[in-house]
């Protein structure tokens, strides 16, 4: 009751005086850091470059910002710091059945969470911190019709969709590898199975363990073309002149490019039973920081309205921090969470492998 | 006594003082690190508890090895097929290779083509650019629509839709490695044609021996060496090339050994990548033992005597111009082209918009933008860039300088010491390198050296590591230079100098190396430009702060980030010819010029 009303104040505060308010971090820690003078950060998303020119500017400390592949910055981070060899001083990963089991719970990352976003953040993505969460929806070439070309996803195991449809390669992602598992949980493979049901009136013959791995096993074998990033997806279904109406599932951010690259890409948010998937970025601190300071410093920075720009600017970021405004053309995540499918750290660990090892053996030739 | 004086002799002559030295520091930089990897595919690694239900990190087990080998189609999968794919990519692109690559270096160096200067620099492009981005430059002339968005170059200019098996997976992967490795063939083969004692093909031509006997009697026996060379050159490195079949297969789900291997390595199952790692230097290890035993049954292919040596022209009459039209074409489509697609890509903002309009300057000098990429700054912005470039630059000097001298040593140990036990064991050690694939060498320096081992301090994150592993790495090709050289010279050149009482780092300085000096070059210049465009071997092994230029090319290139990654690809071909012409113009040796025109 009594965070609640804290949390109300803060935000109509926010309301009434704007962003800043909550967002100056004791003179104390600014001074701490400035003296460290450098923080290195690995980071899944590109776009941690802006940031650090952003915050180095505002703050005169270094930063050395280096995009890794998810699966990449968990390997290194856990020889660094399992070897207590000297890399990053914090952290932005994702894939969360790896994070957990490989980095959080063997104590490599730290969680830490500013004590001005202790009442600002909701509970349940303070431990671990979360940075945003980042959505993959169904995306469609809509330079013929603005129309959604899909109501449920089983219409992409029938033949009218055979070659038409793309995705990155799981194995080259661990989120998307994620996904697939999540859709054999019993809570997705019940929702699949009911969606069958709904769009062809009965009941789904089963080759495999679940509907999930049935859906996975006929959506790969319906000539679903893998790709190496969902930049290139993006270019690929979206640009003009094409033939037949393409699709992909990628990351929504990909449609800032519509503009500039001339690309027709439109998401699709009302497919049976979800539209795509949704998974958090955690920022977190790691055991053997140098710059400990420094990196606290950058992390509270990033969870405020300014820090989060280089993000919120676009469509397809949720910062952790509610009162972070999003895009004008997107949705909230109140908006996108039911529609999407979300990983479940615990289920991940168990069963990821056992998925991968099925998807490997049904999707090469 | 007798052991004594023995070894006293033993002891005076100097190639068996460098074959001990190299014996004991090769076998724990090759052979213990085997062990390891082996070791490797018994344990439980720290992403391996998500698989392997129940155990803890370390534990030994035979999980992996049923995995791979015998759980039915699943095994078929993961394995088996990607196996039959390797080898099969393997030997297509040994064979292009070498017929390429072979020819082109009987042309520039025996007969009377023209444009011989030009081909002979040009075709060694392909080399130097790393290998998949000729991949890249396959997809943009020949994609078709199976991965949608605009078809390549050769659809939209002749309206014919290329098949799939024509634009992805097995066939392209073959041609564009043995592309990527036929200036091996070039070199190798080239070699030994230049240096060749005119006076067998006098003498056959004097008992009027036809054309094509002396090409099947003398030439090709003489070759033949090089070619075995070229062969096993090739074949490994096909079968440990990584990223041309993860460009060019993907989108038909063609998988290979190595693309399981990164798959697996970095992803949950490192246990059975280090297996297929095991079963790659399996084969290597069988095709180099088949490689011996042929070479062994011949006994000596000396071609460079103290006496003069004249090699002839042939003429090619009225086949000259029509040949030497034709592999110019072919040249300029498979090393210009290319580069000049790369240039292109490098200017344009929306893809297959050529435009005028579209061209922009922005992925050179501009400031980031978020909607185009991630706001990366343009190439020549970007401290990065500068940095990675930087640490590759160093990095392929330090390993060249390395390899290139032990190399050279070995070779001439060996070649001196040739016939006993111990030079032929120091022989196939410094081959040894070369069968293991680079990504999973990359990773058993890894686990090898993440702690302080023996008598070295743990190297994870330094640059040292990375300066070892490469020069380890690449010390095959300059020790198969310094072999070849060596061969070729005759003994008593060097005998002539110890009757004189020549010391023998004199010998070395004043006879040997000026005599052979483009193959012993060959022997630097190979591991810089290898070096220079490596990605696999370094990829498991770079921390970020001392990554170097192709890992970064690599993500740009993962991530869609074409124009970055061209324009990056045009900096490393353009760094590496301009050190070539330095040296050229320097020492009067490079690549090129080891066959010379």
């Amino acid at each position: 009751m009594h965070r609640t009303f804290k949390l109300l104040t803060a935000l109509t505060l926010l309301v009434l005086v704007g962003p800043g308010l909550w967002a100056e971090p004791s003179a104390d820690l600014v001074a701490a850091a400035k003296k460290e003078g450098k923080v290195v950060v690995y980071s899944i998303t590109s776009r941690i470059a802006n940031a650090a020119t952003a915050f180095e500017k505002k703050y005169g400390i270094k930063v050395e910002a280096y995009n890794l592949k998810d699966g990449e910055l968990i390997e290194k981070v856990s020889r660094e710091v399992g070897g207590n060899i000297a890399g990053a001083d914090f952290v932005i990963s994702q894939d969360s059945g790896r994070v957990y089991g490989q980095l959080i719970s063997t104590g490599y990352l730290v969680n830490y969470v500013p004590d001005s976003m202790k009442s600002v953040i909701p509970a349940k993505y303070q431990n671990p911190l979360v940075f945003q969460y980042i959505n993959k929806v169904f995306i469609f070439n809509s330079e013929k019709t603005a129309k959604p070309v899909i109501k449920n996803v089983w219409e992409l195991t029938e033949p009218k969709w055979k070659g038409l449809v793309q995705f990155k390669d799981p194995k080259l992602e661990g989120v998307n590898q994620n996904f697939l598992t999540m859709l054999t949980s019993p809570e997705w493979s019940a929702k699949l199975d009911k969606a069958y049901q709904d769009l062809y009136g009965k009941k789904l013959a089963l080759t495999t363990k679940n509907a999930g791995y049935e859906w996975i096993k006929r959506f790969f074998q319906n000539g679903l073309i893998l790709g190496n990033s969902d930049t290139t997806i993006s270019e690929n279904v979206g640009i003009k002149g094409q033939p037949a109406t393409v699709m992909g599932l990628f990351v929504y951010s990909k449609t800032r490019y519509d503009e500039k690259k001339n690309l027709a890409l439109t998401p699709m948010t009302e497919v049976e039973p979800f539209s795509g998937f949704l998974y958090p970025a955690f920022l977190s601190m790691t055991k053997n920081a140098k710059n400990k300071n420094a990196a606290k410093l950058f992390i509270e920075y990033l969870l405020t309205a300014e820090g989060f720009a280089p993000w919120s600017k676009d469509v397809g970021a949720y910062s952790s921090n509610p009162s972070v405004p999003i895009d004008k053309d997107d949705h909230p995540m109140s908006f996108w969470a039911p529609k999407l499918v979300d990983e479940d750290p615990a289920y991940l660990f168990q069963n990821r492998a056992d998925v991968e090892e099925f998807v490997n053996t049904i999707s090469s030739n | 006594m007798r052991t004594v004086n023995r070894l006293k002799a033993f002891i005076k002559k100097p190639h068996n003082i460098i074959l001990v030295g190299l014996a004991v520091i090769l076998a724990y930089l090759t052979l213990f690190p085997l062990f390891s990897l082996i070791r490797d595919t018994f344990i439980v690694h720290p992403s391996e508890i998500m698989s392997v239900k129940g155990a803890a990190v370390n534990d030994y087990t035979l999980f992996h090895w049923r995995k791979v080998f015998l759980d039915g189609e699943r095994s078929a999968k993961l394995f088996y097929l990607p196996l039959w794919n390797t080898v099969q990519v393997s030997l297509y692109s040994s064979v292009i290779a070498i017929v390429l690559g072979g020819a082109v270096a009987w042309l520039v160096t025996r007969s009377n083509m023209r444009f011989k200067k030009f081909v002979s620099v040009v075709f060694i492009f392909p080399y130097i650019m790393p290998s998949w981005t000729l991949a890249m430059a396959w997809l943009n002339f020949f994609r078709n629509r199976l991965v949608g968005g605009a078809p390549g170059l050769f659809t939209a200019l002749t309206g014919i839709a290329t098949p799939n098996w024509f634009a992805y997976g097995m066939f392209p992967t073959s041609i564009v490695l043995g592309l990527h490795y036929s200036p091996f063939a070039y070199i190798l083969i080239g070699g030994i044609l230049r240096n060749m004692d005119a006076n067998l093909e006098e003498a056959a031509m004097i008992l009027k021996a036809s054309r094509a006997k002396i090409l099947a009697r003398i030439n090709l026996p003489i070759v033949m060496p090089a070619i075995l060379s070229t062969f096993l050159l090739v074949f490994s490195s096909s079968m440990s090339a990584f990223a041309v079949p993860a460009f060019l297969g993907t989108p038909v789900r063609f998988q290979v050994l190595t693309t399981q291997l990164y798959r697996t390595l970095n992803g949950l199952n490192p246990g059975y990548g280090y297996i297929m790692a095991v079963v790659m230097i399996v084969i290597g290890t069988a095709i180099l033992a088949a490689n011996q035993w042929f070479v062994g049954k011949r006994k000596s292919f000396t071609t460079i005597t103290g006496k003069s040596s004249n090699s002839s022209i042939v003429n090619l009459r009225k086949f000259r111009t029509p040949v030497s039209v034709v592999l110019l074409a072919l040249v300029v489509a498979v090393a210009i082209l290319p580069l000049a697609t790369f240039a292109i890509e490098s200017f344009i903002m929306a893809p297959g918009d050529y435009s005028a309009k579209n061209f922009t300057a922005q992925f050179w000098i501009g400031e980031g933008a978020e909607d185009i990429g991630g706001g990366e700054p343009g190439v020549l912005r970007n401290k990065y860039l500068y940095l990675a470039l930087w640490n590759s630059l160093k990095l392929s000097v330090i390993v060249s300088l390395f390899a290139g001298t032990v190399g050279g040593l070995a070779g001439y140990a060996i070649v001196r010491g040739r016939g006993t036990k111990l030079a032929s064991f120091v022989n196939n050690l410094a081959f040894f390198p070369y069968l293991l694939p680079s990504m999973a060498f990359g990773a058993i320096y890894l686990s090898m050296f993440a702690k302080p081992t023996l008598i070295i301090p743990s190297l994870y994150g330094s640059f040292a590591l990375l300066v070892l592993v490469g020069t380890v790495k690449y010390l095959p090709f300059a020790s198969r230079s310094g072999i070849n050289a060596m061969l070729q010279l005759s003994g008593e050149i060097e005998e002539a100098g110890v009757i004189l009482g020549i010391p023998w780092h004199k010998r070395m300085a004043r006879i040997i190396f000026p005599i052979q000096k483009a193959s012993f070059l060959s022997g630097y210049l190979l591991p810089f430009i290898s070096c220079m465009r490596e990605l696999a071997l370094f990829v498991l092994l770079i921390t970020p702060a001392n990554r170097v230029i192709t890992t970064l090319l690599f993500q740009y290139n993962e991530k869609g980030w074409n124009q970055w990654a061209n324009a990056i690809n045009l900096l490393i071909v353009a760094i590496v010819l301009i050190f070539n012409t330095v040296i050229n113009k320097i020492t009067g040796a490079s690549i090129d010029k080891g066959i010379g025109t």
